[in-house]
């Protein structure tokens, strides 16, 4: 303990007082008039069984009904069925014929050698009408 | 400490006796202090009075996790700043000592008491935990708990209050070497 300390212990002793006896009995008296106000406990109420199964019963109906009510949720949408014989049946799709004029090659030689000859025959006509315009 | 429990729970069962054993200790300490922070020793003795009546009254708040000692300060010094405010006596003006009950109750001394010092130098609170701490023994968690007051501040406050009577003490013993 420090020097401040000290002191300050020392001087409250020296703070003389005494509780006087008619100030004790002034106090004895006043607690006898009192009444010490109590906490009241929370008052825990017992529950009947009853009320326990009736709530049990109540889940197990609610579960149920969540239950039925997903599952009727994931049944398929009804397939409309659709009579054939109620359709309209297909138009024919006619398709124009073409007069395409074509001729058909008479290939003779070898597919090499005929298309020489038709490079040759190009050019020729190509020679051919060059001279004819005067080129 | 078993022995006080026991009292508590009987007094609080109703038992004015056993409460009145529970604050047999306490009475002439919870005196001292009132009377610093008290304008008369009359208004003192009611402070005493008004706190043992409340404190059988409310028994039933008293938290087991803390020292009687500590609420029962608590309770006190209410009271004492109550019975001020009805009052309205400025403490730090008491001088006279035929008026001030706490020269009244000091013997006869060279030097200044230190406490009276403190009441002259120190505001009501920082006084209350300086008493506390220094002529109760309390710790700082009790003290803070009874001025409800955050730790902090009672450790500062303290440490002011030390520095301020450390001056005082000095200039004290100084004066009084000076006149001897």
């Amino acid at each position: 303990m420090d020097k401040l300390a000290k002191q300050l212990k020392t001087d409250a002793a020296l703070i003389d007082v005494q509780v006087s006896d008619e100030l004790d009995r002034r106090i004895s008296a006043s607690l006898q008039g009192v009444t010490p106000e109590k906490t009241e406990a929370p008052v825990v109420r017992q529950r009947p069984a009853a009320f326990w199964w009736a709530s049990s019963l109540t889940g197990i109906a609610a579960a149920l009904a969540v239950i039925v009510l997903i599952n009727s949720d994931r049944q398929p949408a009804e397939i409309a069925v659709v009579h054939v014989a109620d359709t309209s049946p297909v138009p024919e799709i006619k398709t124009p014929t073409i007069n395409w004029r074509t001729e058909s090659a008479m290939l003779t030689q070898p597919l090499q050698r005929e298309l020489e000859d038709l490079q040759s025959d190009l050019k020729k006509a190509e020679e051919k009408v060059k001279r004819d315009i005067g080129l | 400490m078993t022995n006080e429990l026991q009292l508590i729970n009987a007094a609080k069962a109703g038992s004015a006796d056993a409460f009145a054993d529970l604050v047999k200790h306490y009475r002439t300490r919870l005196l001292r202090f009132l009377l610093t922070r008290c304008a008369s020793y009359a208004d003192a003795e009611d402070a005493l009075q008004d706190t043992m009546i409340a404190a059988y009254r409310y028994l039933h708040s008293y938290d087991p996790r803390w020292r009687f000692s500590t609420w029962l300060y608590r309770i006190a010094i209410r009271n004492a700043q109550k019975h001020r405010s009805e009052n309205v006596v400025e403490l730090g003006d008491l001088s006279d000592e035929e008026s001030d009950p706490l020269l009244h109750c000091i013997a006869a001394s060279e030097t200044e008491n230190l406490w009276v010092s403190a009441r002259r130098v120190l505001n009501d609170d920082v006084f209350a935990a300086t008493w506390l701490r220094y002529a109760e023994d309390m710790s700082i968690k009790d003290i803070s708990k009874a001025l409800d007051r955050s730790d902090s501040w009672t450790k500062v406050n303290l440490l002011r209050a030390r520095k301020t009577l450390d001056t005082e003490m000095n200039r004290r013993n100084n004066g009084s070497e000076a006149y001897g």
